[in-house]
């Protein structure tokens, strides 16, 4: 512990000029990180900043893989390979700039990048290379990986890490470890699922450049219900009953999801094995409250009010490339773009338990508008402001008891759910009221 | 950074509040704690929004609009730093059913007086259904602090950690725990009272005819029993006054109603009681300060 610790004492007591002594600063890093548990980036940044240092001159970063990435990391060091590069100009504070951007690969996982600087070296697709000094932010929850200024990318020989492979990998040793889909757990792998597929269909993705086909859906056991994507055609069919040995989990925005490829085994079993598929598929009532403790839930109904509708709602226009919503006509990522119109509610609703963000999509919105998106754009053309399609939606929305169902993720801020179906909630007031009284007449 | 709940509770269990409490971290929000343990940062209250004043001046208006529920009113405050709030307040005509998101405030002019009020942040008009299920939300609001309270009062001395062995919540076992500090032991069936009088008010067997015919479609049934759910002898007599004298449709002017009810045979006190329990059971209101009108 001690010797790997060193490096890090050393940059510590670089940046702040010899002033305290390397034991002193030992032994504080020890406390943050044995006592306080925060990590070694925090406790380093930390550590410089109490002795009045420039946190931003600490060179060592923390060598980590790419499982390991949270967002928000200010200094890591990565072995990676080049899985894809390209270029793109972006417009920066009035300025074109071009960037690289892409993905990166070790045996851990994959994950997008973005180089900010022009580089020291080319890289190209299959490179492996070692860069220190990136940082890390999170993007739709994913985590992304930056190279900056102080970054630093050296190539390294191509056989520092194994050949990528898209999909798969080694094949698993040893027997599978048998899951409920309750408790499932991102990064587990070689398990065994036994699970009716509630739903099934093929879409075709790219992978490295080659067009690849994944069958993807919706399985349940009696505890609950994942999304999955098999990577191989097993020709599932819907309703089966399944022992699927042999898959991993990767988790989606704090939601774990099921993948299984040419290494797993399927057995086909009889069917009334389990619930029938009505039975599997509804969609628990849930609190606010227990979902912010869970970090989200799959397929979740939740009841509240739309107390707030949320920057962004209404008409808005997309970046044609990424998707991103434009502010004042221009994208983060791409700059100025003519966008493409789009129709979206991003807007609190609150059960009095907890708060969560609910995002409909255009299907939705219009549903809820009974108006389409070209008449929205036609309200706002004679409108002059596209505030008049937020001022509708505000003037149905706000206050309203509504039901929804959807996903629910969780991340830096807060939870949000992508509502698939929603519906304006009528309650019968009266016999709730009547059931809770008479409990209260009886328990007096 | 979780976003700060909307608690539903009923204006008296909020207006009852005298504990204000801060929360951790770089930018504590603060909290008012009912004497059941509601955490307050943030309300969302639907009502009758009796009457929208401008308080402050012109150049400087700060809208003040009262909000009646089945239990009491709520005291809602938009000035120049909730623009939108303000501007939705001054275009409403009461009386109507009102939905408001605000944040929780509380202010003790001296030592023993405090005063709760809202600051909203969204105000809208709504229908009677969403108000109705408000006042079901209220009511299970309300409920699960009356449990969590009546366990904290079996333990000696109520812990966070007690709570939760008994099911409590997190979020609410501390509210409960710092409620019971400084309140001590609060008489509950005067919560369960104010439960009961809630779900009455839903149920049209326990609505009483007011006399009053088409005025009053939904009379609340306010009391705690059924017999004072109508006005009594002297508040039908006041009522009476109240409409001869709102002649303009301003409201009856106090000198004007003190006058007449004297010259009835009811003394000032007894006047200032009806007009007060009038207040309350939301028959009549304040459009303008010292003028009455009925609803």
């Amino acid at each position: 512990m001690k010797e790997e610790l060193a490096p890090h004492v050393h940059d510590i007591t670089r940046v702040l000029g010899n002033k305290v002594s390397e034991q002193e600063i030992e032994r504080e890093l020890s406390s943050y990180l044995n006592v306080y548990r925060v990590s070694l980036d925090t406790a380093k940044r930390s550590i410089v900043k109490k002795h009045g240092g420039n946190p931003a001159t600490l060179a060592v970063g923390v060598s980590k893989t790419l499982r390991d990435l949270n967002p928000g990391e200010q200094s890591v060091n990565l072995l990676v390979r080049i899985v894809s590069v390209n270029e793109k100009d972006v417009t920066v504070e009035g300025g074109t700039k071009r960037i690289l951007y892409g993905i990166l690969g070790d045996p851990s996982a994959t994950m997008p990048f973005t180089a900010w600087e022009p580089l020291p070296i080319p890289i190209a697709k299959g490179d492996v290379v070692r860069v220190q000094n990136a940082y890390t932010k999170e993007y739709r929850g994913q985590v992304q990986v930056n190279f900056g200024v102080r970054t630093a990318v050296g190539k390294e020989a191509a056989d520092a890490l194994p050949e990528f492979k898209p999909v798969g990998g080694q094949p698993y040793l040893g027997k599978p470890t048998p899951v409920r889909v309750v408790d499932l757990r991102e990064g587990a792998s070689n398990i065994a699922v036994t699970a009716r597929i509630l739903s099934v269909e093929r879409r075709e993705v790219e992978v490295d450049g080659a067009p690849k086909a994944v069958f993807s859906g919706v399985l349940a056991d009696e505890t609950g219900k994942s999304q999955f994507s098999a990577w191989k055609d097993f020709d599932l069919k819907e309703d089966e009953v399944l022992r699927i040995e042999g898959a991993y989990v990767k988790s989606w925005r704090g939601i774990p999801q099921i993948s299984f490829d040419e290494r797993a085994t399927i057995t086909r079993l009889k069917a009334d094995l389990l619930p029938p598929a009505e039975r599997l598929n509804v969609s628990p009532r849930m609190w606010i409250e227990d979902l912010a403790e869970r970090g989200g839930g799959a397929d979740v109904t939740v009841r509240g009010i739309l107390i707030d509708l949320r920057e962004g709602s209404g008409l808005v226009y997309r970046c044609p490339e990424c998707r991103r919503v434009l502010r004042k006509g221009a994208c983060r990522i791409h700059g100025e773009v003519k966008g493409e119109p789009d129709l979206r509610v991003k807007a609190v609703l609150d059960d009095g338990s907890g708060a969560l963000t609910a995002v409909f999509d255009r299907e939705l919105t219009e549903a809820l508008l009974d108006k389409s998106l070209d008449a929205c754009i036609a309200a706002a053309k004679e409108a002059m402001s596209t505030e008049i399609v937020r001022d509708e939606l505000a003037d149905i929305l706000v206050a309203q008891p509504i039901e929804a169902r959807g996903n629910v993720t969780s991340d830096d801020y807060g939870l949000m759910m992508i509502v698939d179906s929603a519906k304006i909630l009528k309650v019968d007031v009266q016999t709730e009221a009547r059931e809770m009284l008479e409990g209260l007449e009886g328990s007096a | 950074m979780n976003r700060e709940v909307a608690w539903r509770l009923f204006a008296s269990e909020y207006n009852d509040a005298t504990l204000e409490a801060e929360g951790g971290g770089e930018r504590p929000p603060s909290y008012i704690v009912t004497p059941l343990g509601a955490r307050v940062n943030r309300v969302f209250v639907v009502g009758v929004i009796t009457d929208v004043e401008n308080v402050g001046t012109d150049g400087q208006p700060m809208w003040r609009a009262r909000v009646s529920d089945p239990t009491g009113t709520f005291h809602v405050y938009a000035g120049q730093y909730q623009p939108e709030a303000a501007a939705a307040l001054s275009k409403l005509k009461p009386p109507l059913f009102g939905a408001i998101v605000g944040k929780s405030r509380i202010y003790s002019p001296q030592p023993g007086t405090t005063y709760t009020s809202i600051r909203p942040e969204t105000v809208k008009a709504v229908d009677e259904s969403v108000r109705d299920f408000w006042i079901l939300e209220a009511c299970r609001s309300l409920r699960r602090r009356l449990d969590a309270m009546a366990e904290a009062q079996k333990m000696d001395p109520p812990t966070k950690e007690g709570l939760m062995k008994v099911g409590v919540k997190e979020a609410i076992a501390d509210g409960i725990v710092q409620a019971a500090n400084h309140y001590g032991r609060v008489d509950l069936s005067r919560y369960t009272a104010m439960l009961a009088e809630g779900l009455r008010y839903l149920l049209p067997e326990y609505r009483e005819s007011t006399g009053l015919g088409d005025v009053v479609p939904e009379a609340p049934a306010t009391a705690k029993e059924e017999r004072s759910a109508e006005p009594d002898e002297t508040e039908t007599q006041v009522l009476a006054v109240i409409g001869d004298l709102d002649k303009d449709g301003k409201g009856a002017a106090w000198e004007g109603i003190l006058e007449a009810a004297t010259a009835k045979g009811v003394s000032k006190d007894a006047l200032e009681e009806s007009i007060n329990s009038l207040l309350d059971k939301g028959l009549i209101y304040e459009p303008i300060l010292g003028r009455m009108k009925k609803i």
